[in-house]
């Protein structure tokens, strides 16, 4: 599971011209490793997670996903990449409301084609995992910010990702709540899953083996 | 096939969810099943009668008449036309056996009938046991005219017994009044029963032998021409002759069936030819004595008409579903608005283009399924139950009409949500998930 992006450029249309989110970041990422973004606010940090995460395409630039080359992959290709090789976990936790946090769990599973029964039974033992038993039936609505994150989190894993990418997953969270998730992503790191966080805390970038720094689109050395 | 299903408990989901513009979207389309089906039944009404008018008339008719338009350069020059007689007719049925019908029949006006000390006008048909073959819509009590009848010319005959008019508006009522100088008449058949009497015409005595029967408006098939030639008193044709009821000279007009239509143009150019050579041609004009009406070309136009009519009615049937589609469009649509977010998220975590794509056209199709489904179980009650109440004449609903407006409205459904379901599938997924 390597990622290995060169020269990556981004600019958005309708933006401003000349002033690219990324004009040129190069960077390797290897197997296993915990990797924090830092930088100021509107350096590219989501843009770039964006770009890794397959969820938008470089305007310039090689991305080489765990070998292969994403510009030349499908819809239907990457789909499933993020599907079976990709969670994510982002700062607005984006679950749906209407369904419940088991339900929120299930659902890359369904896309998956998991059978109904196991389906529920590994939710449910994913929710049991980042510590939400017996609210599996609760909806997000009824639960809170750091409950939520955990049922992102449970649904990151559901199809056994070899990478999680979280843009702030603490930036919604109280410190306690914070905390948590940050050690929850650092036992998953410890289980063998590379993880790509963003964070705007020192302290957390801190404790990341590896820390990507940007600055206006670029890297920081 | 696990996708669909998934897609299929979505919707369930969201058409749940959304009840009120769930019910919209089924209106919307219920609207067009209840029109459609209402037009399809009319339709097939419409086929139906004109397969029975077409069984009660028969297609390739046509009417030899005497031709009395003929132009004269002077006076003297005038010979009327010859007529025709019942021994042309005989004749020509032994010329023409394959013909199915040749129904000659003689009309006279003003003949006095008497029956228990009673006197009115009515009007005499010759005809013979070839009339009933074609446009007989009536039932007999008795017997018809037959074959011994016209070669011994007995003095019977058949009297019409006329049924209620239909519903008519009042001027029409007192303009009946005022020209059915048979009024008499027709109500002493009504209210006596005259079958195997006695009767006094022009101061013959006949025999009644049958009484034909209308039929009530409504049961009655009606004749694709349309011919109400409003008949009072059938005799042997040759019966008023041989009793001087009709002149010498009066003709006969025949009536022909020749039974198929693949032969008519034949069955026309033999049958001038027999003309031919039993009248010869007028010496000095190109004029012909007879006229053949070619009935055939008038039935296939009045089809062609109702056909046409019929097109009208479906294709408004149609514009309806079209206008129900427009609507599961745009509720579609303003779905995948409302769901940008949503689509992000599930594009996020691995839906492809083609699981939203299905997903919307799922949900679309369940709106357009149970809306044809309601709409047809409307169209049913307002075809048949509703109309019967509202003094309407019931709808022909077949079974598979029903089936064939859910199968067109779930068609439209999944054709107008084709174009929504490729809008959200084209999102690109980082976008969607910055929608709010
Ligand atoms: N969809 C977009 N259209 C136009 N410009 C965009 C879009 N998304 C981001 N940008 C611009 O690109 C730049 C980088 O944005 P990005 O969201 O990656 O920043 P960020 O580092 O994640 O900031 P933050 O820490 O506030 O989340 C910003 O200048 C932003 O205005
Ligand atoms: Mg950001």
């Amino acid at each position: 599971m390597t990622i290995r992006c060169s020269d990556l450029v981004k600019t958005y249309e309708g933006g401003k011209a000349g002033w690219p989110a990324l004009r040129g970041v190069s960077f390797e990422i290897k197997a296993g490793e915990f990797v924090a973004v830092t930088g100021h606010s509107g350096c590219g940090k989501s843009t770039l997670l964006n770009i890794i995460g397959l969820l938008d395409d470089p305007s310039g630039g090689q991305y080489e996903f765990n070998g292969r080359d994403v510009l030349s992959m499908s819809d239907q290709e990457r789909s499933s990449a993020r599907l079976g090789e990709i969670g994510f976990v982002f700062q607005a936790f984006h679950l749906l409301n209407r369904l419940s946090s088991i339900e929120n769990v299930c659902l890359p599973m369904m896309y998956a084609g998991a059978d109904a029964r196991e389906m529920k039974a590994r939710a449910a033992s994913l929710l049991h995992k980042v510590g939400l038993k017996g609210k599996e039936r609760k909806t997000p609505l009824e639960l809170s910010g750091g409950e939520r994150q955990r049922v992102a989190i449970a649904r990151a894993l559901a199809n056994s990702p070899k990478i999680i990418l979280a843009d702030e997953p603490t930036g919604n969270l109280d410190s306690v709540s914070s905390r948590e998730i940050v050690d929850m992503l650092f036992g998953l790191n410890a289980e063998g899953i590379t993880i790509i966080m963003v964070t705007h805390d020192k302290e957390i970038a801190a404790r990341a083996r590896r820390n990507i720094r940007l600055r206006d689109g670029r890297l920081e050395q | 096939m696990r996708a669909l299903l998934n897609a299929v408990k979505t919707g369930f989901s969201e058409i749940w969810g959304h009840k009120t513009r769930s019910v919209l979207s089924f209106l919307a389309i219920a609207v067009g099943s209840v029109v459609f089906i209402d037009a399809f039944s009319a339709i097939f009404a419409t086929y139906n009668r004109l397969q029975q008018q077409k069984a009660v008339s028969g297609m390739a008719r046509l009417k030899l008449t005497q031709n009395s338009g003929l132009a004269y350069a002077s006076t003297e020059d005038y010979t009327p036309p010859p007529p025709i007689q019942y021994e042309d007719v005989v004749n020509l049925r032994e010329k023409m056996p394959e013909l199915y019908m040749i129904s000659p029949e003689v009309r006279t006006w003003h003949n006095v009938f008497e029956y228990g000390g009673r006197r009115m006008v009515t009007s005499l048909t010759g005809v013979t046991p070839e009339w009933i073959k074609r446009d007989y819509i009536y039932m007999l009590r008795g017997r018809f005219l037959d074959w011994h009848d016209v070669d011994n010319k007995l003095r019977v005959c058949v009297l019409m017994r006329k049924s209620a008019l239909p519903p008519i508006n009042g001027f029409y009522k007192s303009r009946m009044r005022q020209w059915n100088y048979t009024a008499n008449f027709d109500t002493m058949v009504d209210h006596n029963d005259l079958l195997g009497k006695t009767v006094i015409i022009d101061g013959f005595t006949f025999t009644v032998i049958g009484i034909l029967e209308e039929l009530p408006y409504s049961k009655r098939p009606s004749t694709i021409l349309g011919s109400n030639q409003d008949y009072k008193v059938l005799a042997p044709v040759t019966t008023l002759s041989h009793y001087g009821f009709v002149r010498p000279n009066q003709s006969l007009e025949v009536n022909i069936d020749t039974g198929n239509e693949r032969t008519f143009e034949e069955s026309i150019r033999r049958l001038k030819n027999f003309l031919k050579i039993r009248f010869g041609y007028e010496e000095s004009g190109d004029e012909e004595y007879f006229i053949i009406e070619n009935q055939l070309d008038l039935i296939k136009e009045r089809i062609g008409d109702s056909i046409k009519a019929s097109l009208v009615t479906i294709s408004l049937g149609m514009l309806a579903f079209i206008a129900g589609g427009i609507g599961i469009m745009n509720v579609t649509l303003a779905t995948v608005f409302a769901r940008t977010k949503e689509i992000g998220i599930r594009r996020a975590i691995g839906a492809s283009r083609g699981d939203i794509m299905l997903q919307f056209i799922v949900e679309a199709v369940m709106l357009g399924l149970i809306g044809g489904v309601l709409g047809s179980a409307i169209g049913y009650l307002w075809g048949v139950p509703v109309k019967v109440m509202v003094g309407m004449d019931a709808s022909h609903i077949k079974p598979w009409m029903p089936l064939v407006s859910v199968f067109i409205a779930v068609m439209t459904a999944f054709v107008f949500a084709i174009y929504p379901a490729w809008v959200a599938a084209g999102l690109k997924p980082a976008d969607a998930l910055r929608a709010e």
